[in-house]
């Protein structure tokens, strides 16, 4: 059974794509079969994520027109054989197609891949109608913001409404030292506003950007980071495994906490 | 139509001559000789017109028949499927010979045999034009068979025309008279008005209407503009069969085409300004980049090998002349000069444009 998972935020600039990319790879890694489709029409960026951009030669707008096939227009990861992307044309609109097609080109790839994650543009308006249409199940993106949060609130409305109700929660761009301090919501802050169950919770880290800009996903660098820990952990997470969460306080603890912690874990 | 939705199986691709690298030359090795992929040297077959440098280390081969593609089933399976992104330059050769291709339809390609159920088309292989045809400025719209009429195609049309009119500003004598050329186009006085409004804020008059619909010519005559009724071409035989149309005139832009933006003209496209990434010029004919080529280029679409592209400084993400593609360098030059791409048997090649001569061309070509 394929699984058809939309990571979705209502608001813009949480890290919907950055999720998509790096869940689509931490899941190929894990041996699946994983087709990444862009459904961000007109703004596409998970070609740029992946590195990706110069081998696209046909988007999903031409398989829709007929002009290609599907296989063709899917665009494989040399690095991660398992991974495929089914690249968003650049130079049309969020209009140029339906939720019946994205439906239609959604199910002819899970005839395929144990995996389809679809990267939704942010807002409400067509393009997440489109993105939300063929999925089964939901990523909900956030950021520790009140306005994000709400947004996402919002969102998880609209896609109960849809029909989609396995709905999962991934905050992202956490900083344990301001939440520590008081200045940022913290993760059970927003858990009890959305009140849906929470599949990951990722660190701010700056090698997200250095990724981003580089087109290499976090998950296949050589050096690891907690970011990249903590979305393998959401890819396990959503293959049923049953993972701790991460500890988050540990880089930007001053030494004393931290050898407090150190001489606890002793104790017990 | 069925035949399109037969999956290929990879083996077709040994249709395709002999992989090929992709050349850039380069005639100071030293900075930049380091930054070329060369991972794939040993399938090189002779070397004997490689040079040093080797940068693009792979192709997708495609079809070069962008007008016969829709429709030829026929002509698409000599599209590679699936092509590898991992092998080299791989250059097909869009010729009948493909229709001998095997294929497989139980490979466990993906199968799209369900989309044939969407008969809606997404057509953008047309654009509005605007040209000057016997010392009249037409600006012509695309026909409703070649973009469905519907409020978001006249959206779309509506931006393509303004993008062509800022394009080439300065050249214009300003209240030059237009005839819109409305074809068999449905407009409604609201959209008429648009039009003029934008005409005018680029200092051009809108005189007279040709369509071959009633309603937009009541429209047009409401508003005050001649109208010329046209007869509408019903061809039951398709273009494709048509002898070979001439190239169009050239298309002379005075822009930056920004991503997301898209140029198509069935002739030579001479830009004066950049492509940034994320942008697309395709053109039947050359192109010429007086700028930054960034995006995406396809010179020759309608399958003219002879096509070149050039551009003062050429980092594209991606070439296509024809029928071939090639992928910019993983690594960016650091320094630039004007740079011709242009097709040899191996695939597209880059040569400084001091370099570059019709001559050398031709040679190459003669021993294809």
């Amino acid at each position: 059974m394929t699984r058809i998972i939309v990571t979705t935020s209502g608001k813009g600039g949480v890290g919907k794509t950055t999720v998509s990319a790096n869940l689509g790879m931490a899941l190929a890694k894990l041996g699946r079969q994983v087709a990444l489709v862009d459904a961000d029409f007109g703004l596409r960026n998970l070609d740029l994520l992946l590195g990706l951009e110069n081998r696209i030669v046909y988007t999903a707008v031409e398989v829709l027109a007929r002009e290609c096939r599907l296989d063709q227009a899917l665009v494989k990861d040399k690095r991660q054989p398992n991974l495929v992307l089914l690249p968003a044309a650049q130079n049309r609109s969020k209009d140029a197609v339906t939720p019946d097609q994205m439906k239609l080109l959604v199910n002819a790839l899970a005839q395929k891949y144990q995996y389809i994650l679809i990267d939704s543009p942010a807002g409400i308006e067509m393009g997440f109608k489109n993105a939300i249409a063929p999925a089964k199940e939901a990523l909900i993106v956030t950021t520790p913001e009140i306005s994000a949060v709400r947004d996402a609130d919002r969102v998880v409305g609209l896609l109960e409404a849809q029909g989609v109700n396995k709905i999962h929660l991934i905050i992202n761009r956490i900083r344990p030292a301001m939440v520590q301090a008081n200045d940022m919501m913290s993760v059970q802050d927003v858990q009890e506003l959305l009140a849906i169950p929470l599949i990951g919770v990722i660190p701010d880290d700056e090698r997200v950007i250095v990724s981003t800009n580089r087109g290499e996903p976090l998950v296949l660098s050589d050096t690891p980071s907690i970011a990249a820990l903590a979305f393998e952990n959401i890819a396990r997470r959503l293959e049923g495994q049953t993972v701790e969460f991460l500890e988050l306080d540990s880089p930007n603890d001053n030494i004393f906490s931290r050898l407090r912690k150190l001489l606890w874990t002793k104790i017990v | 139509m069925n035949s399109d939705h037969l999956s290929l199986s990879p083996v077709t691709c040994h249709l395709s001559p002999v992989p090929y690298l992709q050349l850039r030359m380069n005639s100071d090795s030293t900075n930049s000789s380091n930054d070329f992929q060369q991972d794939s040297n040993s399938q090189l077959p002779g070397g004997k017109s490689i040079s040093k440098q080797a940068d693009v280390e792979e192709n997708i081969a495609k079809t070069a028949n962008i007008e016969a593609d829709s429709t030829d089933d026929a002509d698409s399976n000599s599209i590679i499927p699936n092509a590898d992104l991992n092998s080299v330059l791989l250059y097909l050769q869009a010729n009948p010979l493909s229709r001998n291709t095997e294929y497989n339809s139980d490979s466990s390609d993906v199968n799209n045999n369900e989309l044939g159920l969407l008969e809606e088309k997404i057509n953008h292989k047309t654009q509005v034009q605007l040209k000057t045809e016997e010392g009249r400025l037409l600006l012509i719209l695309p026909t409703e068979s070649q973009v469905p009429g519907s409020e978001i195609s006249w959206s779309e049309i509506w931006q393509q025309t303004k993008q062509r009119l800022n394009g080439s500003d300065r050249l214009r004598i300003p209240n030059t008279i237009v005839h819109l050329v409305a074809q068999d186009r449905l407009l409604d006085s609201r959209q008429l008005q648009q039009l003029e409004e934008t005409l005018n804020e680029v200092q051009l008059q809108l005189k007279s209407v040709a369509t071959s619909r009633r309603q937009t010519a009541i429209a047009a005559c409401t508003l005050g503009y001649s109208v010329e009724q046209i007869q509408l071409q019903i061809s039951f035989t398709t273009d494709l069969q048509a002898t070979p149309k001439a190239l169009a005139d050239a298309l002379y832009l005075e822009m930056t085409v920004r991503s997301g933006g898209e140029i198509r003209h069935p002739g030579t496209v001479i830009i004066l300004g950049d492509i940034n990434p994320g942008g697309i010029v395709v053109a039947d004919g050359d192109i010429l980049v007086w700028g930054r080529l960034r995006g995406v280029a396809h010179a020759g679409a309608t399958g003219n090998r002879e096509c070149i592209i050039m551009a003062l400084q050429m980092e594209p993400t991606q070439l296509r002349i024809a029928d071939a593609v090639a992928r910019a360098p993983e690594k960016s030059l650091r320094q630039f000069s004007p740079e011709v791409a242009h097709i040899i048997s191996q695939g597209i090649r880059i040569s400084k444009a001091a370099d570059f001569s019709r001559n050398q061309l031709s040679k190459i070509n003669q021993s294809l």
